[in-house]
């Protein structure tokens, strides 16, 4: 079975052919059974093919994937960016980001004082530079001065941004503050708590990076 | 709001929050976007290449998402982004492998090297192993065009072809895979 017009099907299917083809075409398959039977197994393919499902790897990747992901993105990522790097945070972005941080925050601190344990966070999927507990009260110092320089560079270089960008971006700040806000009083409550040191240094250590972020947006704009 | 669509919108929320955490260097947000979508990865890695190369290439993909999330800027949705770029790296693997044009615009490839469907059900070959048994620039071709819906232009474009090749690729693998229809 070949004819001149089995090699159009798939266009016919597809829509492709201009009217007078298809006219033609159709014309042919009401005279040709094997045309015709042809074209209905091509149509079930394409469904078929429209109904196939994905499937999870039969083993788990992400062992390797973590390995990979270190030299790239690790260590370096406290130091000073250069100062051209592109800025790639989308105002819906850092709305969404803000958001999972107050439900994380929230549920997190909840969990803290519920259990009133020291609770190590999962390992697996550990940012690098997340800071260890010894280092604590060294780490926050030092994130309380850089926070403060980059408040007064990006009260400087707000004039460049626009309106609506700027009150997105405070609006983001201030969820941020409450999250830290929330952590130092239940730190009060519980100074020991492991968890709640190290959810208090990686917000403060997030609005370090909105900040930078931002400033980086600023100053791509001068 | 119908539940259908609010745990849409929750879950469309929840990737674009974990994608802008995982932009900020979060690694935990990424495992999250990682265990979202390294099914259709995956699975897209596996019809396009052979088999044995999906782990690799797709633990690839996922690594230089991580080393472009700087490069996502939101204006799609996450699994978009990530999906072409997966396209993307599979499409350079198949030059890195040294694939010749010349094997690929061979139209009559596709229907020599599909097996007809055996008539022993126990020995049948399903749809997925049928796809797999075509010639890789046939495979890809529908791949790319039946499962994953890019337009002729576009597929051209990414394979370095014209678009007439194209759809003869695509009517030789629809022509081969009939044969393995699941009735």
């Amino acid at each position: 079975m070949n004819d001149q017009w089995t090699n159009r099907l798939s266009e016919y299917i597809d829509g492709e052919l201009d009217s007078t083809e298809r006219a033609s075409l159709e014309a042919h398959l009401a005279t040709c059974g094997q045309c015709f039977a042809t074209l209905g197994e091509l149509r079930q393919v394409v469904a078929q093919a429209k109904s196939l499902e994905d499937r999870e790897p039969a083993k788990d990747l992400w062992a390797g994937i973590r390995a990979g992901m270190a030299p790239a993105r690790g260590a370096g990522r406290q130091t000073v960016r250069p100062s051209g790097r592109r800025f790639s945070f989308s105002v819906p972005q850092l709305l969404a980001a803000s958001i999972a941080l107050v439900l994380l925050s929230g549920g997190g601190a909840w969990l803290a004082l519920q259990s009133r344990q020291s609770i190590e966070p999962t390992p697996i999927g550990e940012s690098p530079q997340r800071p260890r507990v010894g280092q604590l009260v060294t780490w926050t110092g030092h994130t309380d001065a850089a926070i403060a320089d980059l408040q007064t560079a990006l009260t400087q270089n707000e004039k460049r941004l626009d309106t609506a960008t700027v009150r997105i971006v405070r609006v983001n700040l201030a969820i941020i503050d409450r999250a830290i806000a929330d952590a130092r009083i239940a730190l009060q409550k519980d100074p020991g708590n492991a968890y709640l040191n190290l959810h208090l240094a990686n917000t403060m250590r997030r609005k370090v990076e909105l900040l930078r972020r931002v400033n980086d947006m600023a100053a791509a704009r001068s | 709001m119908p539940r259908q669509v609010l745990e849409d919108t929750l879950t469309a929320d929840s990737i674009a929050a974990d994608s802008a955490l995982a932009a900020s260097g979060d690694a935990t947000a990424f495992e999250r976007l990682y265990r979202t979508h390294v099914a259709r990865v995956h699975t897209l890695v596996r019809r396009m290449l052979d088999a044995d190369e999906a782990d690799d290439v797709t633990q690839d993909v996922f690594i230089r998402a991580w080393q472009k999330l700087s490069t996502f800027r939101g204006e799609s949705a996450f699994g978009t982004w990530l999906h072409r770029l997966a396209v993307n790296v599979v499409l350079a693997r198949r030059k890195s492998v040294g694939i010749e044009r010349g094997r690929f615009i061979n139209e009559d490839a596709p229907l020599e090297g599909v097996k007809s469907k055996p008539v022993t059900p126990e020995l049948s070959m399903d749809f997925e192993e049928a796809l797999a048994s075509l010639p890789e620039g046939a495979r890809q071709v529908f791949v790319l065009h039946d499962v994953e819906g890019y337009r002729h232009e576009e597929i051209a474009r990414m394979l370095g072809v014209v678009p007439g090749t194209s759809k003869s690729q695509l009517h030789h693998a629809r022509m081969a895979l009939r044969r393995h229809l699941d009735r």
